[in-house]
């Protein structure tokens, strides 16, 4: 192309219209019709992915990030036809200008008279996207998996819209964004493995954070009443249609709020996503009907598990051995080995319920459904359950088998935190990695930390149910990958 | 009679609190209205009068307690809308016994009051308490206040300030017990607030403009995309070795060759680098890309951003900024658009009175740079490339005079391995950095679209590695291959936003705009000292 002094990287473009722009302001054009004055005079951009050419006659298909739009080119009316014409491709990005026409079957056209490849593609397209067997690669790159299938944009499209839907939405109800370390002394939080990284020029090794919950809480203790961040999570965990290594959350904290506050601000958050994509409050999930009208199912954990295993919970007391006998004989058909020893080895009857009720329970939350009041060994940052004891207030939002969302009333006693933390130390000792205690957030209880509701929603999961997704790495742009190369 | 033991102070709260017949963290309550729809609502109220029929709940932190005889105690509650009087005499009070019930409260406690509202005799708007409930005891002495606090929260951003005179000034107490910070010194939440408020503006400016926000990956498997040493991890599960993004570009313009025309991302960066007064080792930029855009374009957007940014949130053009330090006045940084623009190599002949070799890539023009920086007492430390050398003497010669925002453009292809080569002057590039108070606040260029170009440039950049400079960049082979597709025309720029942030608060040190800033790790902690606050 340098040869025949055509410079295949431009500088820029002015573009005046995008296609879907065109598409609206034309739509009363009829088919053969011609809008040709001044004012139809327009400039647009994008990238061919259909090339239709004849003697005199060419027509290209372009697409812009929000439609597409045939380009018409007429050697009578294109100067650089010829040339275009042996130069021009499937893939390559251009810039044209002209006036609008529609043509007899109906497609509406820029008629162009000056046309410019603004980037030339090296490599073509692939001839086959669809089907792809290997799934790392389309991730790998992403952006060939977005310009073949138009779906894939969409659904980042839909996630952007999700986002900036619940920004609104907190910062109405007067939640105020601030930004927590992710690089930290301790992780902690919540009950998983972290990634550790070292820092030269300290020479102290740092985690990367679990959750944001410890210091969101501490500026509940400074005196913000409301607050959120909406930021990257990061698990060392395995990779799995459920999780990426690294993902994004929401958390909110509000002062003076329980956990019954935070249940009807999940119904309300979720159903205004639900909305801005669809339009209304059902949605379709992998083949499933699933309906977001209010009020979502509220039951306990004790119920849940009583109700499908026959077993109660509550009636334990601290008899342990009871507790695992009861739940190793309703597990015992499943025949799941690494399970029993999960059940075997669990400290207390707390944490047999919890297993069973993950085994067992869990999978079979379709319908929107807030599983409530867990055991207070599960929940070192809860507050006590106001009635039942030995449980606290807490829920989980189970959304297609799925959690959603985690919330509780917070814990704000520093005396009680210290003896849930050491018992969280203690069952975690088996671990290769560490559980620690936040000095400094213990401290910060010290001080005071008002009664506050919080909560944590995982967006990349809600995302995946608005966009019916079937795995988290469909949404997130780049994935991590199982493999370098 | 007030303890002054700390030690003694906290053990007796403990003991306190264990004497309760509920505990107060058990305690829930409801407020009925913010502390300013509270003023908005009762501010019509005569001296003296009181609305014994209407009752309203409150809560905060006790700032101050001051009893009048046995029957009278006045409390100043503060809450994140800033301080409202609650009157508690024994007539009023519903249950319990007067002095039991104040005896267990104490200033730093958070409380709920219920009561009716009212003006004092002095014309104070208060709340005249029926119920008093200690919702989280503060078991430190706070430190004693100075002047009036609401006096104190006039500060706004934009307006000077000054850390050192604060109530609580020890750097290190106040950054890693930020929310001590919070409390006893009354600027600091605005401060914070000013980070938010900034952001906001910002996504709404790219949004109204088409922008779509967008997340890329953090961990990755190579950090390109700038110049640093990145932070390594390593992922167990699939035994990998990942590392830190040191900036989100090459996967923002992979999003462009997938078709979007503008992205943008708001996030947190990483760079394993030392601290200093404007570099921590996490911090957050705002970087966007816009297909068929110029580096023109972005030059007046940026200029269109700024400006409205700050009229925004200071109400004029000009912020306040101790440049000179705390003791010296402030200076006036003026974001009156247009900015001036310094073309870096006339820029430097001109300031300099030298002429440039005209080859930059050239080993002649390494030398004459290397004599020039000697000859002028400029230092660079090693390695001594002609990219390094030229980025100290601008550092020297022309960033110093940018205190109010100046572009600097046109740089040499050498020091822009991602930037498009200059349209019309060869061996420069179509790029500008933005300078306020001397600083770089912004970057942005004219992308390469050029795979081939590209890939030369990298393995250019490899040979810089190879001879000792660990921040050039590294070859990102996806990204070339991205390139291959089709990157269309494009511009990106990159903003560091705690940087602005730090110029929206008068903040000297990055630290003061960081919630968490890095810190060396903590002793063990140590007991109270006199002031009632814990050591650092």
């Amino acid at each position: 192309m340098r040869g025949l002094g055509i410079e295949p990287y431009a500088y820029s473009w002015n573009r005046t219209h995008k296609a879907t722009q065109l598409q609206e302001k034309y739509a009363d054009l009829p088919a053969g019709g011609v809008a040709d004055s001044d004012e139809d005079r327009v400039s647009v951009a994008g990238r061919i992915f259909a090339r239709r050419a004849f003697g005199k006659l060419a027509f290209l298909g372009i697409r812009d990030d929000s439609a597409s739009i045939q380009l018409y080119c007429d050697k009578a009316k294109l100067e650089s036809f010829t040339q275009l014409k042996s130069t021009v491709d499937i893939g390559d990005i251009v810039g044209a200008t002209g006036t609008l026409k529609r043509t007899e079957k109906g497609e509406l056209s820029v008629y162009v008279d000056n046309l410019v490849i603004l980037t030339k593609s090296i490599l073509p397209l692939p001839e086959k996207w669809h089907g792809l067997t290997d799934i790392e690669k389309r991730y790998r790159q992403r952006y060939l998996d977005m310009i073949m299938n138009p779906e894939v944009a969409g659904v980042f499209r839909a996630r952007a819209k999700v986002v900036s839907v619940i920004r609104r939405f907190v910062e109405d109800l007067g939640f105020l964004e601030i930004e927590t370390p992710i690089l930290q002394g301790a992780a902690g939080g919540a009950d998983a493995r972290p990634f550790i990284t070292h820092h030269n020029s300290l020479e102290r090794d740092l985690f990367l954070r679990i959750a944001t919950e410890l210091h969101l809480k501490r500026m509940l203790v400074g005196g913000f009443e409301r607050v959120y961040e909406l930021g990257r999570i990061f698990r060392n965990e395995g990779i799995s249609t459920r999780h990426n290594p690294e993902f994004t959350s929401i958390e909110i904290y509000q002062a003076y709020a329980d956990y019954n506050d935070m249940m009807a601000l999940a119904e309300e958050l979720v159903t205004k996503c639900a909305e801005a994509i669809f339009g209304n409050a059902k949605l379709l999930y992998q083949g499933t009907d699933i309906s977001l009208e209010r009020p979502w199912k509220r039951a306990s954990m004790q119920s849940l598990v009583q109700e499908a295993t026959g077993i109660d919970f509550s009636a334990f007391g601290s008899d342990l051995s009871a507790a695992k006998s009861a739940a190793l004989s309703a597990l015992s058909p499943r025949k799941d080995e690494s399970l029993q020893t999960v059940i075997a080895n669990c400290a207390t009857v707390g944490n047999v319920l919890n297993e069973v009720f993950e085994a067992v329970v869990e999978k079979t939350l379709i319908q929107p459904t807030f599983v409530t009041n867990h055991p207070v060994e599960v929940s070192p940052l809860a507050k006590a359950h106001r009635s039942f004891p030995g449980l606290v207030e807490r829920f989980e939002l189970y959304i297609c088998g799925r959690e959603l969302a985690n919330a509780f009333s917070e814990l704000t006693d520093p005396i009680e935190q210290v003896h849930r933390g050491e018992s969280a130390v203690k069952q975690h000792k088996n671990d290769s990695y560490e559980v620690t205690l936040d000095e400094d957030f213990l401290t910060a209880l010290e001080y005071g930390m008002p009664p506050t509701a919080g909560m944590g929603i995982g967006i990349d999961r809600l995302v995946m149910l608005l966009t019916d997704s079937p795995s988290i790495r469909d949404v997130i742009a780049f994935p991590v990958l199982k493999s370098q190369q | 009679m007030e303890e002054l033991d700390p030690t003694q102070y906290y053990n007796n709260r403990l003991a306190s609190l264990a004497s309760l017949p509920t505990s107060p963290y058990s305690q829930m309550f409801r407020v009925s209205m913010t502390f300013d729809h509270y003023r908005e609502k009762f501010k019509g109220l005569s001296n003296g009068e009181r609305l014994a029929e209407t009752t309203v709940s409150l809560a905060g932190r006790v700032m101050s307690k001051r009893a009048s005889g046995s029957k009278l105690v006045f409390y100043s509650l503060e809450s994140a809308e800033g301080t409202i009087q609650a009157v508690s005499d024994a007539r009023s009070l519903v249950g319990g016994n007067f002095a039991a019930v104040h005896a267990n409260i104490k200033r730093g406690d958070v409380v709920g009051v219920s009561g009716n509202p009212g003006m004092s005799n002095r014309g104070e708007l208060s709340i005249f308490v029926k119920e008093i409930i200690l919702l989280a005891p503060c078991l430190y002495m706070l430190p004693k206040g100075g002047k009036n606090r609401d006096e104190q929260a006039t500060w706004r951003p934009g307006k000077p300030r000054n850390p050192n005179a604060y109530v609580l000034k020890e750097q290190e107490t106040r950054y890693r017990l930020r929310f001590l910070d919070i409390i006893v010194n009354p600027e600091v939440k605005f401060v914070l607030e000013t980070a938010h408020s900034a952001v906001n503006y910002i996504r709404s400016f790219l949004d109204q403009r088409g922008f779509r926000e967008v997340e890329t990956a953090i961990l990755n498997s190579k950090a390109g995309g700038a110049a640093a040493r990145p932070f390594n991890t390593h992922h167990d599960a699939s035994e990998m070795d990942m590392s830190l993004r040191i900036a989100p570009e090459l996967q923002l313009k992979q999003l462009l060759v997938a078709g979007y025309n503008g992205v943008y991302e708001v996030d947190k960066q990483f760079r394993n680098e030392g601290m200093d007064l404007t570099h921590n080792p996490e911090f957050t930029t705002c970087e966007f890309y816009s297909a068929y855009s110029d580096y023109h374009d972005l030059m007046t957007m940026t200029e269109e951003l700024l400006s409205g940014l700050v009229k925004k949130i200071t109400g004029g053009y000009t912020v306040s900024y101790h440049s000179n330090g705390y003791d010296s006045p402030p200076v006036e940084i003026d974001f009156t658009p247009p900015f001036r623009r310094i073309e870096m190599v006339n820029g430097l002949e001109d300031t300099m009175g030298i002429e440039l070799p005209k080859d930059l890539a050239s080993e002649e023009a390494n030398e004459f740079l290397k004599k020039t920086c000697e000859a002028r007492g400029v230092y660079c430390a090693p390695p001594l490339t002609t990219s390094r050398l030229l980025d100290k003497l601008v550092g020297h010669y022309l960033e110093e005079t940018c205190v109010n925002p100046a572009f600097i453009i046109d740089h040499p292809l050498i020091m822009s391995p991602l930037a498009k080569q200059h349209r019309s002057k060869p061996g420069l590039t179509e790029r500008f950095e933005l300078f306020v108070n001397k600083h770089e606040l912004v970057n942005a260029y004219t992308e390469l679209n050029n795979p081939v170009e590209q890939r030369d440039r990298f393995v250019q950049q490899l040979k810089d590695r190879q001879g000792g400079d660990d921040e050039a960049m590294v070859l990102d082979e996806d990204f070339v291959k991205a390139m291959e597709y089709g990157l269309p025309p494009c511009a990106g720029w990159g903003m560091g936003i705690d940087r602005l942030v730090m110029l929206l608060t008068d903040s000297l040190n990055i630290k003061e705009v960081l919630l968490c800033p890095a810190m060396k790790p903590p002793e063990a902690v140590p007991p109270p000292n006199e002031k009632g606050t814990p050591q650092a």
